[in-house]
């Protein structure tokens, strides 16, 4: 208490420590590289403290942070202009289910997934976004409408057409790119 | 074989392959911080500027007091230890953030109407009254998250100054503590002082001048904005896992005074 008083400890560093773990991921899978994701979610954590005062009383914290992330990241990509490539990629050494798998079907997951990964940074900003708020970091319905600020209905549609061009990519037919 | 994958197949490799991604993992609150202590704002200094009467800022240190609050049940168990404004933190920033007049105007007293008896019944917790101020004029009652929010109402009282607000000379708010672990903070202006009391055997602080804000937030991460209603002292404190406050233009001792004859 003494301490506190003392004003050592920092209140809204709580929030940025309970948050950042996501906000940088979301940043990260726009951005592609961890230098960019890192600026991105730190210029994204000191705007949303000036911006307390204008957030909504009893709306979740979490979505629309998220909201300033995405934007501040989609920002970053714009100005890096279209030629910059995105370098979304795996960590290494992490062996995680695949040790179940006999020596075949590892080698498969391995591929299937450099696919996957490979269609993904070919995607439109908004579509790896809308894909990792599901599946990366399962959302929920209604946070994804909230952070992606769009009604609730609209979130399965964006969502399957995001899946559909994921689809189109890996299949090898469209170079979004190109 | 790329293109057979099916939804399902696809569905869990971008799960299985979400949780693979280098990721960066670096504390960002270092640098947040620093640059919020800086103060580099390129858009909203401007803002800032030209709506705050709080002006100057650039030098100014402003306090943000939070408050954690841990009132779970396993919390209530262990009440000696837990309850009382536990954990309450301060930082010092460059300015708290300015107040947004709100375009459709923030009623001043939240909430519906009720009797004391209502509130008391609906509540859940302790509402208490202060036997010196005598009965309240109006007494309203707001769900917020996780619990309710009462508000007592004293209109006109000889021994109180009137306070910025017509009609209106001292507010008691009384925050239910169903939330967990919350956090309060609360913005403080420049000229504000900022004192630790001990009230009716709880921890409390005395704030006076011209706090304006508090916030707090529940472990859903549902942030709350209490806006402090009048421009006076207030003196809060917390009491049997309840946050209890007084908002009026008194002294430290008359405050004090008042919180005493709380039944």
């Amino acid at each position: 208490m003494e301490r506190a008083q003392h004003g050592d400890v920092d209140a809204y560093g709580e929030l940025v420590r309970r948050y950042q773990g996501i906000a940088t991921r979301t940043a990260y899978v726009i951005t592609g590289t961890s230098a960019d994701a890192e600026d991105a979610a730190q210029d994204a954590f000191a705007k949303a403290y000036f911006a307390l005062d204008r957030f909504r009383s009893g709306a979740p914290f979490r979505p629309w942070l998220l909201r300033i992330v995405a934007n501040e990241a989609i920002n970053r990509r714009k100005a890096a202009g279209r030629r910059a490539t995105v370098d979304l990629s795996v960590a290494e050494g992490r062996p995680s289910g695949d040790t179940a798998l006999s020596p075949e079907a590892a080698a498969l997951a391995g591929e299937q997934r450099e696919m996957l990964l490979r269609a993904l940074r070919q995607l439109r900003d908004e579509d790896r976004l809308v894909i990792a708020y599901r599946y990366f970091f399962d959302l929920s319905e209604a946070e994804m409408a909230e952070a992606l600020r769009v009604a609730r209905g609209t979130v399965k549609s964006r969502l399957s057409r995001a899946l559909a061009r994921l689809r189109t990519v890996a299949a090898g037919e469209v170079r979004l790119d190109g | 074989m790329a293109s057979r994958m099916d939804d399902r197949t696809i569905e869990l490799a971008l799960t299985d392959l979400g949780g693979r991604l280098a990721y960066p993992s670096v504390d960002l609150w270092p640098a947040v911080r620093e640059r919020i202590v800086a103060g580099r704002r390129p858009w909203w200094r401007g803002l800032l500027a030209a709506r705050s009467p709080l002006v100057p800022v650039a030098a100014t240190l402003l306090v943000i007091l939070l408050l954690v609050l841990a009132v779970s049940p396993e919390a209530r168990a262990k009440a000696a230890e837990l309850l009382g404004l536990r954990g309450v933190q301060i930082i010092k920033v460059p300015e708290t953030p300015t107040p947004t007049p709100s375009p459709t105007g923030t009623p001043l007293v939240p909430g519906g109407r009720v009797t004391l008896e209502e509130a008391r019944a609906q509540a859940g917790f302790t509402v208490r009254v202060p036997a010196a101020l005598g009965d309240p004029d109006e007494v309203t009652l707001e769900p917020v998250a996780g619990g309710a929010r009462v508000t007592l109402v004293y209109r006109d009282r000889p021994d109180i100054p009137p306070s910025s607000q017509p009609g209106i000379s001292a507010l008691v708010v009384e925050l239910g503590g169903r939330l967990d672990q919350n956090v309060m903070g609360k913005g403080i202006g420049p000229g504000t002082t900022l004192e630790q009391l001990t009230v009716n055997g709880g921890l409390g602080f005395w704030i006076a001048g011209q706090p304006h804000q508090v916030f707090y937030l529940d472990q859903r991460g549902q942030f709350q904005q209490e806006t402090l209603r009048l421009a006076g002292n207030t003196l809060l404190w917390e009491q049997d896992g309840v946050t209890y406050r007084i908002e009026a233009q008194i002294t430290k001792d008359a405050a004090l005074r008042v919180a005493a004859s709380f039944r």
